[in-house]
């Protein structure tokens, strides 16, 4: 049997990184074929090669008996491949008889009674009770995959790309989703189905093609493998040692939550010691920022208690944590850690400015010593202090951002993605920095997604799976096949 | 399913308003309850539901018009001028004054696409250009004594109807038409619903924006036309402030600011709502400017259940993936 879809030898670079490395995949008609790999394996790259969103640098796409260096948007879905994204693309305010057949026209003016036809015809063939007439907004996310779903068939797509379709369902729907796509695979239409959760792939699934770090691994028969086989070729990579050693000890409690409840997590518990780096892990949309975003008061909480040094506190809002010393470095330090349009001083001051101002007006003098003060400590490269942000490198921004939260003498502080989008020199300073203020007695939560960064700076790490705290991992357990496991229970 | 009913009751909502309405300051003054009363609030309004018509196809894809009333200004000056000046018959001027708010209003939409802006922003632009040239047109001075013929389509009655109802009839008739049964007018809904939809549907975005803005230019122009009719003279002051009024009214009937959602029959009951505010608070006693305060409080109001409508969906959205 000829593959519908080839892709071969396909290379994507980005500045700085290899986003698909030489990766080729053949996939047949009529099969459930798994996309499987960790965060940043290259799976959403692929699948926007796929479908024409973006062009390889190297390699050709093979559909249909053609070959295509690239493919357009146009071309890809006239080749009958189509992809339902997580955030859906439909058009909220019409019906979904509307959203099914947009685009083409039947006869001069809109022909209700034949969208709604052709619409109901579909949905009988899924054996799902949706009026065709009802308007897509007020539908639940499972009936709205389900049109997404229709719209597809209705363009006699070959190949039907799902990203993480079972995201917004409940369990009874995904079972539902389940049996269209049986469906589907019967009448020859060939499912790629990307998800991060292993069960999922076990049930529906045919064959798993698993990337690694932008690579081809390989392809397996479903039936041929297992779950702990499948987690050791998502992660099998041999670790880069590279981290600065630490031996500082481990103090009493510094920050404590209980039973922490809101954005969607649930139930979460954790303590971080003195001295301590508590690695938080976790898929993306675990939960993890979300977390991070409660405790320092910045997102409300719908439950839970959280207790400093031991002691009961009070934090509502983002200056009773700044207040009370808990810092965040966030995820995105150009949208949210620091001014890009503003000095580095003025940056660095902003957290506690109150402090530096007396009666409501600013104290320029020492503000800037407290500038030059941090920018030393932390090296920052700069022709002045009254250089503007924005035109410093990202490793001298996060530093920026890092020195705003130390400025405001915090004894907690969360690092959310603290080295992501910056060069490996740079990198090694911060986890230096890290390193520095542990000794100095300072608790440090780490989210990241980077697993070598994770095994290598913790001490200790917490997982988190879809907003539930999955499991904890003291060092001796410590493994890239643990984490990846508890991640994706 | 329970949401479907709320926004069942928001429609009605502002029809039980407005009865309600009718029906308060019915109490307050006999004389408000009268045919002669309703032909006056229905005349009065028949060029600002017009305009709504217009502003409304601006409104559901996701646009705005600032420059209405500017708009308004240009068109009846230039209309009035070819008949007086000119000295070109009636008909000829209306068709040049139709004309020259389709322009204007394709020179909003290139702008808007050339620029890659708000068409808010925009249109804040081009009002002011539209005042200029009006103003310089009409050298500041107004124009009398409009031909007869001309003052019938503001001023006249056909069986008893006034010819501007009528035409505000047929406008509305239309308006609905496209926006329910033509590609085109669903094309409106998208894009103001979720524009890459569309364009990754193939739907030539940019083509259907200049039809938009020649649309709403176009019932625009017929607005201004019918409102320097029955005033009897042209100056370049006349329409200002109209889009106001206009944008009041779509929000009241469930035009959102986002885009993508309104009906015409909403529309038409929000400038009847507050042409039976603004009648009503004349036959009271009440002066023009306690109305602008009026005027104000239920923008503000419609607004607010606007945004208050979208959180709780959005609510009981998260609600649902939380469980």
């Amino acid at each position: 049997m000829e593959p519908v879809l080839s892709l071969r030898n396909i290379t994507k670079v980005y500045p700085g990184v290899m986003a698909l490395d030489n990766v080729s995949i053949d996939f047949m008609p009529g099969e459930v074929h798994a996309l499987l790999g960790e965060n940043g394996a290259g799976k959403s790259t692929l699948i926007k090669v796929i479908s024409g969103a973006i062009s390889p640098n190297k390699g050709e796409i093979v559909v249909n008996g053609t070959s295509y260096k690239k493919l357009t948007p146009l071309e890809s879905r006239t080749a009958g491949i189509e992809v339902i994204y997580q955030e859906f693309n439909l058009i909220d305010s019409l019906s979904a008889a509307e959203n099914i057949c947009f685009g083409t026209r039947y006869g001069h003016l809109v022909d209700f009674k034949k969208m709604n036809e052709i619409s109901r015809k579909l949905f009988e063939q899924f054996k799902i009770d949706i009026d065709p007439a009802a308007i897509v907004e007020n539908m639940t996310p499972a009936h709205k995959q389900i049109v997404e779903i229709a719209k597809s068939v209705s363009k006699n797509c070959r190949i039907l790309i799902m990203d993480e379709p079972s995201a917004p369902l409940t369990v009874d729907e995904v079972g539902i989703m389940f049996d269209i796509v049986r469906r589907l695979k019967a009448q020859g239409v060939t499912i790629i189905y990307i998800s991060h959760r292993l069960e999922e792939i076990f049930e529906i699934a045919d064959r798993v093609s698993i990337l690694r770090d932008g690579r081809y691994i390989t392809t397996k028969q479903v039936k041929d493998t297992d779950r702990a086989d499948l987690i050791n070729l998502m992660v099998g990579r041999t670790l880069n040692s590279n981290y600065p050693k630490r031996s500082s000890p481990i103090g009493s409690e510094a920050l404590r939550i209980e039973h922490f409840y809101g954005n969607g997590d649930k139930d979460i518990s954790l303590t971080v010691h003195k001295g301590e780096i508590l690695g938080l892990a976790g898929l993306v949309g675990a939960g993890r920022t979300e977390l991070a975003r409660l405790i320092f008061g910045a997102d409300r909480r719908a439950r839970g208690d959280i207790y400093l040094d031991g002691r009961k506190a009070s934090i509502h809002s983002s200056f009773d944590a700044i207040s009370q010393g808990i810092g965040l470095i966030p995820e995105d330090r150009k949208q949210q850690g620091c001014f890009l349009e503003q000095a580095i001083e003025w940056n660095i001051a902003f957290n506690n400015i109150r402090n530096l101002s007396k009666n409501g007006i600013v104290n320029r003098a020492q503000a800037r010593q407290v500038g030059e003060e941090y920018g030393k400590a932390l090296s920052i490269k700069c022709s002045s202090l009254s250089e503007d942000v924005k035109n410093l490198s990202g490793g001298n921004q996060q530093k920026v951002v890092i020195a705003k939260t130390l400025a405001t003498n915090s004894k907690v502080i969360i690092f959310d993605e603290p080295t992501r989008g910056i060069d490996v020199g740079a990198k090694q300073e911060i986890y230096m920095l890290m390193n520095d203020l542990a000794a100095k007695g300072i608790g440090i939560i780490m989210i990241t997604s980077d697993m070598e960064e994770l095994l290598g700076m913790s001490d200790r790490i917490i997982v988190l799976s879809e907003g539930k705290l999955s499991g904890e991992l003291t060092r001796d357990q410590f493994s890239q096949n643990a984490v990846l496991d508890l991640a994706s229970r | 399913m329970k949401k479907n009913l709320s926004s069942i009751i928001q429609k009605y909502t502002m029809l039980i308003v407005f009865l309600a309405l009718v029906a308060v300051f019915s109490l307050i003054k006999h004389e408000f309850f009268s045919i002669t009363n309703f032909k006056n609030i229905l005349t009065q309004q028949a060029y600002v539901i017009i305009a709504s018509m217009g502003l409304a196809f601006v409104m559901i894809s996701g646009g705005m018009d600032l420059s209405v009333g500017y708009q308004m200004s240009l068109v009846g000056v230039i209309t009035s001028i070819s008949m007086m000046w000119a000295k070109l018959p009636v008909a000829a001027a209306v068709l040049i004054g139709l004309a020259t708010g389709i322009v204007l209003g394709i020179f909003n939409a290139f702008a808007t696409i050339k620029l890659k802006v708000h068409p808010l922003i925009v249109t804040l632009g081009t009002m002011t250009i539209f005042e200029g040239i009006s103003y310089i047109i009409s050298h500041s001075n107004p124009i009398f004594n409009l031909p007869v013929s001309f003052k019938f389509l503001g001023q006249g009655q056909i069986f008893g109807i006034p010819v501007c109802v009528i035409i505000m009839a047929v406008i509305v008739l239309i308006a609905s038409f496209i926006l329910n049964r033509t590609y085109f007018g669903r094309y409106v809904y998208a894009l103001g619903s979720n524009e890459e939809a569309a364009h990754l549907a193939g739907v030539n975005v940019n083509l259907i924006k200049v039809l938009i803005f020649a649309i709403c230019s176009f019932f625009v122009a017929i607005s201004s036309i019918l409102l320097t009719a029955r005033s009897g003279s042209a100056t370049s002051a006349i329409g200002v402030g109209t889009e106001f009024t206009c944008m009041t009214a779509a929000v009241l009937g469930g035009v959102s600011f986002k885009g993508g959602s309104g009906k015409v029959s909403g529309v038409v009951i929000g400038v009847l709502i507050l042409g039976v505010l603004s009648s009503g608070m004349q036959i009271i006693g009440l002066g023009t400017y306690p109305q602008y305060i009026a005027k104000g409080v239920v923008l503000l109001a419609a607004i607010g259940l606007d945004n208050y409508q979208k959180d709780s969906k959005m609510r009981e959205a998260e609600k649902r993936i939380g469980a």
